[in-house]
């Protein structure tokens, strides 16, 4: 896909966005059609499949789950370079993301792209709050590994603030700091280990530090932050606190659509980039829901071509703010995320002796 | 008396009854003190003004009334001598709340001492069956049943289960197969009997060409059974139907699909709803099982309240094929005798519309089937009796003595 290097990341209008989404929609869902044979049996069973789809509402998702229980991909086994797994605690099934060359390539151009918008081309020396053996414990590789590897090509002289049992080392971020005094740092976790062994680790210990002129980027949800109580603007201000880091941005993303993230701005949204999109859907008759409406966010990506993950129903709550007039200046859709739907009990006879 | 060591009386929680005050001296089946008492009650429950917000105390109060009571001593008149086994010890289920409240009744008309266990997990309607026995209880009028009625709490514990089926005379096990099979691996006295209600499957027939023709108020009435049968449990009950078999020629039950699936759909949303993760379960699962079986030929669900799931033909392992919620699986079939070909002993209830009981009999006995212990008219499959799983429980948990 050539035009990802011409697009511009931040600034297509809703109806050149909606042209450019809905081509390749159409032509991501007929290329699954063809290689993905359970792709096409389940759009069969569901009476779904068109030669092209005039909206993109109209064009197919699946749910994100369903890639725990199937391994579903539209390329020959040998082709695939990297097979990418969700976390998930111990016991439940893991998502299976299978990468040809090409996907692999597209994920990084895109996610280069986003990154550039918010921290500049230039690579800026790159503070990571977690342990170095997230990296090098090849046998533990998390969705916090491909993470943290994958941010780190945006980053240059990479440095890790945790000890390998979890603790922060005063020490080696110091001495980074004064290394890089006069330049912006970006700095890099995922949410609940930053909250958890950088912000409550400082206020505990009562120190501070200076970081003013660094950009904060963290991700991997809110659910751990939730039983606390925390949202995002506790977080922030409490980051702010302690490090006075004002830039703080929030990314939301998935596995099963990897490169493609929402950022948040500095009005507090997510957004979407020229290269993907989302739909809020109700959850009771899966119809599009009008902007302003909390329901289930479907994701849109130009990305996925080795796996049908172009369109995603997920099990996470949304609601969409606007279409191109963020205060922020960035184009397409800007929304919130409002963290996933609860579990539920069932009724019925069975019951275990306990 | 029974007499319960030290040791285990201690992991045990008594809500009702005492832990030195388990007989186990069996009645006579119908005792008169007893049904008064269980008409008591559902009086009681009856004018308990927060019923109306428990349909399943409501229904268990209605069954437990006199006339109901009557009905049942009627069909078990015998001009021989039945008493009770002794003492039941009874396994109640966690997620049907009123089923400890049958499962004690049955054993009390048939004669018995009731050692009833609830399930760790309490619940409303649980609370206040509790509340009205205990209340009837307390009075000096049924000072005398006192000993036959316990209902306790313990934490899983091998010991506590091992000792209640040394001393029990009957045991009534629900909960499926994992509860009967460890349940069966204790030690029970030679002459004990059980009733145990492993995991079932229940399935619904319908004759196309009688849902063409009925009226429009008719339809409705359908709609509200179907609606009782498939949503009231989640579609989780061992007596919900999973499948359902639709009888006739091609052109009949499509005419007869059209008709009643738009308006059970229409119906469903008037007056139900589920939580947002149970449509999403629902779907994930209709998109799993759509990519697992080749019989499946379509899925169609227009609101996520009720998927149709079109099979071409039964597969090898038909009754593992499952869903919850309002997910309906569903076949075309000529004759009631096709669905000889899936029926075992796992089948339970089978529900029907527009067949007489003659050819259901017919379908039973002329196929030599090992299961389907229950057939009733759609809208019925979660009706509680005596007569259940294919026991007649009554007859079951009691003794019939012979005196010439």
């Amino acid at each position: 896909m050539k035009e990802i290097s011409t697009i511009p990341v931040f600034s297509l209008n809703n109806a050149d966005k909606n042209d450019f989404m809905l081509r390749n929609m159409n032509s991501l869902t007929q290329l699954h059609l063809k290689n993905c044979f359970e792709y096409k049996s389940l759009m069969e069973k569901f009476e779904n499949i068109k030669q092209s789809y005039d909206s993109l509402l109209d064009i197919p998702f699946i749910p994100v789950r369903l890639f725990k229980y199937s391994n579903l991909l539209s390329i020959e086994k040998k082709d695939i370079v990297k097979t990418m797994t969700s976390s998930g605690t111990s016991g439940q099934s893991v998502s299976k993301i299978f990468l040809d060359k090409e996907t692999a390539s597209l994920q990084i151009k895109v996610l280069s792209k986003i990154m550039a918008d918010f921290i500049g081309k230039k690579r800026l020396p790159m503070l990571i709050i977690d342990s170095k053996s997230i990296i090098s414990n090849r046998e533990k590789f998390s969705a916090r590994t491909a993470g943290v590897l994958g941010f780190s090509i945006f980053g240059r002289n990479v440095e890790f603030a945790l000890n390998d049992d979890m603790t922060f080392n005063y020490e080696r971020v110091e001495s980074f700091l004064k290394k890089y005094e006069s330049e912006s740092i970006l700095i890099f976790g995922f949410t609940f280990i930053i909250w958890k062994h950088f912000v409550l680790e400082l206020e505990k210990a009562g120190k501070k530090l200076n970081l003013s002129t660094s950009i904060l980027l963290h991700g991997g949800g809110w659910k751990q932050l939730e039983n606390q109580s925390v949202d995002n603007i506790e977080f922030k201000n409490r980051v702010l606190n302690i490090s006075s880091i004002s830039k703080i941005h929030n990314y939301y993303g998935m596995v099963e659509q990897t490169g493609s993230i929402f950022v948040e701005c500095e009005f507090g949204f997510l957004h979407a980039s020229s290269f993907s999109d989302l739909i809020i859907r109700n959850h009771q008759t899966h119809h599009p829901e009008n902007q302003g409406s909390k329901g289930l966010i479907q994701l849109l990506s130009v990305i996925p071509k080795s796996y049908p993950g172009h369109s995603i129903l997920t099990e996470d709550l949304g609601t969409i703010y606007g279409v191109d007039n963020c205060k922020c200046g960035r184009m397409g859709k800007y929304f919130k995320v409002h963290g996933r739907i609860k579990s539920a009990e069932i009724r019925g006879c069975s019951d275990t002796y306990s | 008396m029974i007499h319960i060591p030290e040791d285990i009386k201690k992991k045990i929680s008594f809500l009702i009854g005492k832990a030195n005050q388990v007989s186990n001296a069996p009645v006579v089946v119908f005792d008169e003190s007893r049904t008064k008492f269980l008409s008591d009650l559902s009086i009681e429950l009856l004018s308990n003004s927060s019923i109306r917000q428990y349909p399943d105390v409501a229904t268990f109060a209605f069954w437990c009334r006199s006339s109901n009571l009557n009905k049942i001593i009627k069909n078990h008149r015998t001009s021989r001598l039945r008493v009770g086994l002794g003492m039941v010890y009874h396994n109640s289920p966690s997620n049907v709340p009123v089923n400890f409240a049958f499962s004690l009744v049955f054993g009390l008309l048939s004669g018995n001492t009731n050692v009833v266990r609830l399930s760790s997990k309490g619940s409303d309607s649980e609370l206040i069956i509790l509340n009205v026995i205990s209340e009837l209880l307390a009075t000096n009028k049924y000072s005398e049943i006192r000993q036959f009625i316990s209902i306790i709490r313990f934490d899983r514990d091998d010991e506590v289960n091992k000792f209640w089926m040394s001393v029990a005379d009957g045991r009534v096990i629900w909960g499926g197969d994992e509860t009967v099979s460890k349940m069966r691996s204790f030690q029970c006295k030679p002459r004990s009997r059980e009733i145990v209600f492993p995991d079932r499957f229940s399935l619904c027939v319908i004759n196309a060409n009688k849902i063409v023709k009925v009226s429009e108020s008719d339809l409705k009435k359908i709609c509200q059974n179907l609606f009782n049968d498939v949503y009231i449990m989640d579609q989780n009950a061992c007596t919900s139907p999973q499948l359902f078999n639709w009888v006739g020629n091609d052109s009949s039950i499509k005419k007869a699909k059209d008709r009643l699936w738009p308006e059970f759909s229409k119906y469903i949303r008037q007056i139900h709803s589920l939580e947002p993760i149970q449509y999403m379960n629902k779907y994930v699962d209709a998109c799993r099982n759509a990519l697992s079986n080749d019989n499946i030929k379509s899925i169609k669900h227009e609101n996520n309240l009720l998927f149709n799931i079109e099979l071409s033909h039964f597969n090898n392992k038909q009754q593992d094929q499952r869903g919850y919620f309002g997910t309906i699986h569903e076949i075309s079939i000529k004759n009631l005798n096709d669905l000889a070909a899936i029926i075992d002993d796992r089948c339970q209830t089978l529900t029907y519309f527009g067949f007489d009981n003659k050819e259901l009999k017919n379908f039973i006995v002329s196929n030599q089937l090992h299961g389907i212990d229950r057939i009733v008219p759609i809208g019925r499959s979660l009706d509680m009796d005596v007569i259940w799983d294919g026991y007649d429980i009554i007859n079951h948990l009691s003794r019939t003595i012979d005196i010439y």
